[in-house]
């Protein structure tokens, strides 16, 4: 029993052994490997969530994301509902959303950039308060709070 | 007893030594140059070469005078310093601060960081997600290849995680040792159970906000790595959080305690790798025939991971991170690296060989990259 003992310990020190050899030349490979997990993917509250809908403007694009209220389990009631605007932005940016796509508008939000102030008009119940809303690589973002 | 019998020195001849550092003088050559090294920037290239031949004399030196701490320290503290040095300067110069902007959150620009893996573990079961605004692949310090070099380096090491290769420990490690001896010397071993609050709390918090509580509210390394943009009373109030833990934790106590206290009172992490030391093979093993309870290993155990009770026990705790402190410290080569299987007092040559090639090799190259970036820029300063 003891020699088994013995040499499952040495057996398993050797196996760590190369698995430091082998670690650093297939970083990569292993890196990408664990990526594809299923849990491998930013929560939806830290991206802003997935692209609802994208309308092309002038010299800017707006995209209206799918509204975030993912909890631990379930939904929750508070959530966000992030606006991106991606190109050559206006000084100042005044947009009308319908966030919850039923063509009727919820929210008038005006964001002055230089001054980075933002002001938001509710034009529906659910709709709270500016949560975030900054200059980006890509623009400007803004994350609105809303109840379910 | 016989002690040249029962307790052979660690020390190894200079021919042997050089034997024995071969293997690792290879390999670490074709890792950190890539097996392709580029001659072409002189900097570069002397930065490699002085990383390499740095790292590689450390490890001569650990078998040629039979000492591991003391050596190991000098890789880990060095390793801590370069890897703020070249966050903060990676953050300089895409960021031009120090601190991170909301638009780096709404972007998932955050450089990822092992110290989040606790706080992911529920909400990645629950909601098959991943709590932090970083990159899954590619960019710097992302999630996938951080986390496959903590997995590995903590299947592989366990608690030595904490002393080979996390680029935080060799912070308070280094303050530890400023002075000969400790100002404070009574500490209760009951506060090393403290890291298991801090990490339930955190795995709780965090999972119910979907957020890394930790990263915002707590962590004492953001006062040397990055942080949120002050622009009001809540991030203000972080901002006081980091300092106030990182000079109590991570300076002031450790200088008086000659103790790691953030990583023995605090880190979730060091919580979760202590844990891991069930499963490595890797141990440090006391030999109750030899050891005449001095308890010389219990004062200078940097993290509480020894009682005099372990030793009459003649088990050291699940919080070991195999430092070598201890193994240095006694005379009677009674504490020593082992191999779990293998009986106290044996094959101790063998044992400790094998743990320093792994260990080394893994704090070697995981660390070369933020080291040579800190040479080159000292030597860019005069070439
Ligand atoms: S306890 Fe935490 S900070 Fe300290 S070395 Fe371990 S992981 Fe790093
Ligand atoms: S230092 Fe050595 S001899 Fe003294 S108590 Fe520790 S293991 Fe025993
Ligand atoms: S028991 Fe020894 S090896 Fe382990 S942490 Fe303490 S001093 Fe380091």
């Amino acid at each position: 029993m003891k020699k088994i003992k013995i040499a499952a310990g040495i057996f398993w020190a050797i196996l760590c052994l190369l698995l430091i050899l082998v670690l650093f030349p297939g970083l990569n490979n292993f890196s990408s490997g664990i990526s594809r997990f299923p849990f491998m993917k930013i929560n939806p509250n830290l991206t802003g969530g997935e692209a609802a809908e994208q309308i092309v403007m002038k010299s800017c694009t707006l995209v209206v994301r799918k509204p975030v209220f993912d909890g631990l389990i379930g939904e929750r009631k508070q959530g966000f509902v992030q606006i991106d605007w991606r190109g050559n932005l206006p000084e100042i940016i005044s947009d009308t959303i319908d966030y919850d796509l039923d063509k009727k508008p919820d929210f008038v939000i005006r964001i002055g950039r230089s001054e980075s102030s933002t002001v938001l008009k509710p034009l529906n119940p659910k709709v709270r308060k500016v949560g975030i809303s900054t200059p980006t690589s890509y623009g400007w973002s803004a994350r609105i709070k809303i109840e379910k | 007893m016989d002690e040249t019998v029962n307790n052979p020195s660690m020390k190894k001849s200079f021919g042997k030594s050089l034997l024995y550092a071969l293997p690792m003088f290879l390999i670490t050559f074709v890792f950190i140059t890539g097996g392709k090294p580029d001659f072409s920037d002189p900097a570069g290239t002397l930065a490699i070469l002085a990383t390499f031949l740095g790292m590689n004399i450390l490890y001569f030196l650990m078998h040629y005078t039979g000492k591991t701490d003391k050596f190991r320290a000098i890789i880990f503290i060095v390793f801590a310093l370069s890897l703020s040095f070249t966050l903060i300067r990676n953050m300089l110069e895409i960021r031009h601060s120090m601190s991170f902007s909301q638009a780096d959150i709404v972007e998932c620009k955050i450089p990822f960081c092992h110290l989040v893996i606790p706080m992911m573990i529920l909400p990645a079961a629950f909601t098959k997600s991943i709590i932090f605004p970083g990159t899954i692949l590619g960019g710097f310090a992302n999630i996938s290849s951080m986390a496959v070099l903590w997995l590995v380096a903590t299947l592989v090491l366990g608690r030595g995680f904490c002393s080979w290769g996390c680029f935080y420990g060799g912070w308070d490690d280094g303050f530890s040792r400023l002075r000969k001896k400790p100002v404070i010397k009574k500490i209760s071993d009951y506060w090393r159970w403290m890291p298991f609050a801090v990490l339930l709390m955190v795995a709780i918090t965090a999972a119910l906000s979907l957020t890394p509580t930790y990263c915002s509210w707590i962590c004492p390394f953001k006062a040397v790595t990055e942080f949120e943009q002050v622009t009001g009373m809540e991030s203000a109030a972080k901002a006081g959080v980091f300092i106030s833990l990182f000079l109590g934790l991570v300076v002031i106590l450790p200088v008086l305690t000659r103790k790691r206290t953030q990583c023995s009172f605090l880190c979730p992490l060091g919580a979760m790798n202590s844990l891991s030391n069930k499963i490595t093979p890797f141990t440090v093993k006391i030999d109750k025939k030899a050891c005449n309870e001095c308890f010389k290993c219990v004062d200078v155990c940097p993290l509480f991971a020894l009682t005099p009770e372990d030793v009459k026990n003649g088990k050291v705790s699940i919080f070991c991170s195999k430092c070598g402190k201890c193994v240095d410290a006694c005379s009677r080569k009674a504490i020593h690296y082992g191999i779990k299987g293998i009986p106290a007092g044996s094959m101790k040559k063998f044992s400790r060989n094998i743990f320093l090639f792994v260990s080394f090799l893994f704090i070697a190259v995981f660390s070369s990259g933020a080291i040579i970036t800190v040479i080159k820029s000292i030597f860019n300063l005069f070439i």
